[in-house]
């Protein structure tokens, strides 16, 4: 703990040090008042304890969480349900959310502003019960699909945009595209729509404008009673920029720090948002700047960074190609990891790995990875997701300028709706729902053959469901609850008077992600071997261990039987080939078409956190997996596919079995290389994601620990408050984490499953 | 051709430079008594078994037609002399309690684990590691995975402790690129009490490879009891000193091309010799610390050979 004396004055370092702090101060009193808490960390600060509220509620991306409230404030309905629906209401309520919320100023960073509140927590219902997808459910629920209708964000805005404007020039530009749109929207439904919007966006920034206003009225107030010089000169300087940056756009490094800060906040507290992009390349020209006139040095830069990242848990991508395929690795993207290093807290960075991208960024990056342990960077295989998404029919030019903004995934700043990691198909549930129909027919003589066919069928039957389900969302959702701030950073949606999930943007590229590959496919393999080749056990005898859960007698042998055989991830085994199979079989059929309404869909791997959730509805695989177990991990093999557990092999089983259309199929994976940094480490870990890379991968979170550490806070996490790992796309506090998520995160380092 | 092999490691870097496959040949002429891989020492198939993984199924008593397990008072009883280790009871155990260590393979089969990985081995400069066990006991087979492997263009590596005839090491020279040796012990009655064999034939072995032109890396197994001293170090050390000038003397650049690294001892291999019903004598034997493998690796610099410790 720094003591503050009242007159010292702190490094950056130690103030650095006092920011980490107070965060994980804050991440304690998180832990106690809302328990676990299974997602990215987000940087949320819990109201003042007089202003405080506790409900259950939803997460952005479908999750059923706990969130604190700010008590008091009441949302304003504007329907029977309850419920605040379309632009107007949605704007007007999120203003009034923003007029109330606390102000805060941490007087040790350079950036003022918190955020406390959720404003998806106050949406009750979520969806408008006016718009019935009732035609949908049966096969929704048949399949247990993450359907993404009604889901938020995940798509990437432009920030350059808003540095450029400002509020002020944001306030403007609405203004005049409103004045223009009511004179030029002939057809007056449409225009009631469109001036609906405008409203909508327009509260939405004067929300913005009063936050930012009292912030600078109280920096301003706290500055004049701030004993320590350090501190006073601090807030006095918070108190002019935020002045400023009620209208204006930020000039200098700092501001626009504090811009984005404002901005990301804000984003994230509408709707979750945690896009950002490519801060190196959005930051350069203001760093450049401030340093060719003197008044920045590195120090002070990483400080600013730091204190961006302590407010916001966004996706960050460092490096890779601009449009034109040169690298634009500079020296900022440094400066932002050497910050994500000093604050060793939950972030996500992204550092491109490519062929003409800087290779001491992957060298500076896997060094972190072995000082800090804690997960940060990640790494994109930046040439891999830009020659795949040129197979949807896009120029180079414009694939590269597709940037790392979310979990797993990458968007067009400004230009592109994907509705990325919201669609998921439990691959497991469509095989259960074959084998089920396959056992039920007695006309018919059970084989692999058939399973296969059946669970293609029902793949596709699943797959059509989601895309119907895409349509609607595409059709309806800017009427339930508009991306408005999203919007402001776009191109196309103020000026057309159009939300990005409703045209107002140029691209629509879906995301479409299969999840429990590596269940799916040792469960066929499993069946393949034992029952149709070995004939150990008939069809109808696995049937009814599966019915049983494995109970009864001779039920655990038999899971042990089918859990035995060489497993996805072996290498070369049958499993192996069904993972391949089953992957290109999925591929395929998400690419077969586009949606009826002739949207483009994207194939990818990935199960983000949902493994437990999805896991838990779907009963015994023939795999040996038990009813109500996690599912497998995106792309990964099940823990303990190989007695080695060689990384290696995991990195060419996933490269294998990539979809390859721009959207990634992950490699999670944990090393405890037994090797330090000194002793080559270094070289070991990073050619090891280079070559997964090379071989096709798309993406690796990685953790590198000391894995008897983890084991020991498993036993007890509050003895380690300040570990963190990458739990999937994100990461987190280990101790903030339930028990079943540590689990999952403790049983993929056991490598003997 | 084939041989008998008992494990092959994926992603293995601590076998020589890079990210390498390393493939542990059964079988060994010495039988030192902190083995890590007592499983390597047997040159034939063995059983192992885990008792904490049986399930009790008796699949195993039913599957061996051999009298070598068998149900004696409703407990199952594994009779090692009456086992002809023909995998039957293996096949049947499900629970991974009852496991075959050592497999008739291949250099097919060999190469198709290690082909693998051929994309890591040349971003990271790795490559095959052939180890054991001692894999120049087998020497044709290892020549032939050698050989093979240097067609495919991937970089090889043996690890032997020299107990063999030098024609078994002159076989497989041609297709080797790096030479990893242990060397234990300088003195002979020590060595045997250590590892059940004099030293005269590794050192002959030792001698011969520093007259070839391959790089050598010599490896000491830091085992306290047997060689952890600073004296018993120092005296290896003194010794690759006189192989390096013997290099020189040859024309060799001996200084560049022949070093040694020193290797803790661990103590992890407890529950395998449990398994294969053997006796771990190193069980009460402490590991070194860092700072004493420091200083011993400090008494071997004095002979002015690069060393590198763990
Ligand atoms: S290996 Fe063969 S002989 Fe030995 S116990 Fe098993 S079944 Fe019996
Ligand atoms: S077959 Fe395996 S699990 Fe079954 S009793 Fe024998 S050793 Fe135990």
């Amino acid at each position: 703990m720094i003591e503050v004396n009242e007159f010292q004055e702190l490094t950056y370092q130690e103030r650095i040090d006092s920011l980490r702090e107070t965060k994980q101060r804050i991440t304690q009193e998180k832990q106690q008042i809302i328990g676990s808490m299974d997602h990215d960390d987000w940087g949320l600060i819990l109201p003042p304890p007089d202003r405080r509220e506790i409900v259950q509620t939803m997460s952005a991306s479908g999750m059923p969480i706990t969130d604190a409230l700010i008590a008091g404030f009441k949302v304003k309905p504007n329907h029977p349900s309850g419920g605040f629906f379309g632009p107007k209401a949605v704007g007007e309520n999120f203003r009034a959310l923003l007029e109330i919320h606390p102000v805060y100023i941490d007087p040790v960073s350079s950036l003022a502003g918190g955020y406390m509140a959720n404003f998806m927590s106050y949406r009750k219902p979520h969806w408008n019960p006016d718009f019935d997808f009732g035609f949908l459910h049966v096969d929704q629920k048949r399949y247990q699909l993450g359907t993404g209708i009604g889901a938020a964000q995940h798509f990437c805005h432009d920030l350059s945009i808003g540095f450029e404007l400002g509020w002020g020039g944001l306030l403007e530009k609405i203004r005049h595209y409103h004045d223009v749109q009511q004179a030029e929207e002939k057809d007056p439904e449409e225009r009631t729509q469109k001036m609906d919007f405008y409203d909508g966006l327009e509260s939405v920034v004067l929300g913005m404008q009063d936050w930012i206003r009292r912030t600078s009225e109280e920096a301003r107030k706290s500055s004049l009673s701030e004993a320590n010089p350090q501190r006073r000169e601090n807030l006095e300087a918070i108190a002019d920029i935020n002045t400023r940056l009620v209208n204006e756009p930020p000039k200098t490094f700092r501001e626009a720090c504090q811009w984005m800060n404002w901005y990301q906040m804000a984003a994230r507290m509408y709707n979750g948002n945690g896009a950002l992009g490519r801060m190196d390349t959005l930051l350069q020209p203001y760093y450049q700047r401030d340093i060719d006139l003197g008044i920045l040095d590195d120090e002070e830069a990483i400080f600013h960074i730091a204190c961006f990242l302590v407010r916001n848990t966004d996706y960050i991508q460092l490096g890779g190609p601009d449009e034109n395929g040169s690298d634009t690795t500079n020296h900022l993207s440094f400066l932002i990891l050497e910050a994500a290093h000093r604050l060793r807290i939950p972030a996500n960075v992204g550092v491109c790995v490519g062929d003409h991208t800087n290779p001491d960024l992957l060298r500076r990056g896997v060094e972190i990875m072995f000082e800090d342990k804690c997960g940060v960077p990640k790494f994109l295989g930046i040439d891999r997701t830009t020659e795949g998404f040129m197979k949807n029919g896009y120029e180079a030019e414009l694939a590269r300028t597709r940037a790392y903004s979310g979990c797993h995934w990458s968007a067009i700043p400004g230009r592109e709706y994907t509705l990325n990691d919201c669609v998921k198909v439990n691959f497991g549930r469509v095989f259960e729902v074959a084998l089920k129909e396959m056992m039920a027919d007695t006309t018919i003589e059970p084989s692999i053959a058939r399973l296969y066919e059946l669970y293609a069928k029902h793949l596709q039957h699943a797959v059509d469901t989601i895309a119907k389900g895409l349509d609607y969302h595409l059709e309806h959702y800017h009427q339930v609850f508009p991306e408005l701030f999203l919007d402001l950073l776009c191109y196309g949606p103020i000026e057309k008077g159009l939300d990005a999930s409703h045209g107002g943007v140029e691209f629509y590229n879906l995301c479409v992600d299969g999840s429990a590959l590596a269940t799916v496919a040792d469960s066929f393999a499993a069946l393949e071997q034992r029952v149709e080749k070995e004939k150990r056990m008939s069809w109808q005898e696995i049937a009814q261990h599966l019915e049983n859960n494995w109970k009864g007698p001779d039920g655990e042998k038999a899971r042990l039987m089918m859990k035995g055989i060489s497993r996805y991830g072996s290498g070369n085994s049958p499993a192996d080939g069904w993972a391949l199979k089953l992957s290109q079989l999925f591929t395929d059929l998400v690419k077969e078409k586009p949606t009826p309404k002739g949207y483009n869909m994207i194939p990818g791997l990935f199960s983000w956190a949902n493994t437990i959730p999805m896991g838990k509805h779907l009963g015994a695989t023939p795999n040996g997996r038990r009813a109500g177990e996690p599912i497998s991990h995106g792309a990964n093999p099940d823990p303990g596919y190989r007695k080695d557990g060689a990384p290696t092999a995991m990195a060419v089983a996933i490269a294998s079995v990539q979809p390859a259309y721009g959207n990634t199929a992950p490699m999670q994976i944990e090393l405890d290389p037994g090797i330090t940094k000194d002793e080559g480490g270094v070289d070991h870990v990073a050619d090891l994601i280079k070559t997964h890379f090379d071989l096709g991968g798309t993406q690796i979170n990685l953790n590198i620990m000391d894995a008897a550490q983890v084991l020991e806070a498993h036993k007890d996490p509050s003895k380690y408050p300040d570990l963190v790992v990458r739990v999937t796309g994100f990461s987190a506090y280990f101790a903030s984490l339930s028990p079943e998520f540590r689990q999952l995160v403790v049983n993929r380092i056991l490598t003997e499953g | 051709m084939d041989g008998v092999v008992f494990s092959i490691q994926r992603f293995s870097i601590h076998d020589g430079p890079g990210i390498r496959t390393t493939v542990f040949f059964k079988g060994c002429t010495l039988h030192c008594f902190w083995c890590h891989n007592p499983e390597g020492i047997r040159p034939k198939p063995d059983i192992q078994f885990f008792p904490e993984r049986c399930i009790a199924c008796n699949e195993c008593v039913k599957a061996c037609t051999h009298g070598a397990t068998t149900l004696v008072n409703g407990i199952r009883v594994y009779d090692r002399s009456k086992c002809i280790v023909c995998g039957k009871c293996v096949e049947t155990c499900y629970s991974g309690a009852r496991i075959l260590t050592g497999k008739h393979m291949t250099v097919d089969d060999v190469m198709s684990e290690v082909m693998q990985d051929r994309a890591f081995y040349e971003t990271s400069g790795g490559g095959i590691t052939l180890s054991g066990g001692e894999p120049i006991m087998q020497p044709d087979f290892a020549r032939a995975v050698l050989e093979r492997s240097k067609a495919e263009g991937i970089s090889t590596a043996i690890e032997t402790a020299g107990n063999v005839p030098w024609e078994f090491e002159e076989r497989v020279l041609p297709f080797t690129d790096l030479i990893m040796m242990d060397i234990k012990h300088m003195d002979s009655a020590k060595h045997r009490w250590a590892t059940g064999v004099p030293n005269e034939r590794v050192l002959s072995t030792a001698r011969h490879f520093a007259m070839t032109d391959k790089p050598i890396i010599f490896r000491i197994p830091v085992i306290p009891t047997v060689n952890d001293t600073v004296e018993e170090v120092g005296a290896i050390g003194s010794y690759i000193r006189d192989l390096i000038e013997l290099r020189n003397q040859n024309g060799g650049d001996g200084d560049h091309t022949i070093s040694l690294e020193l290797l803790p001892f661990h103590k992890l291999a407890g529950d395998k010799y449990r398994s294969l019903d053997m006796d771990y004598r190193a069980k009460d034997l402490k590991i070194p610390t860092k700072a004493h493998m420091a200083e011993l690796a400090e008494a071997a610099k004095t002979h002015q050979i690069e060393v590198r410790s763990r």
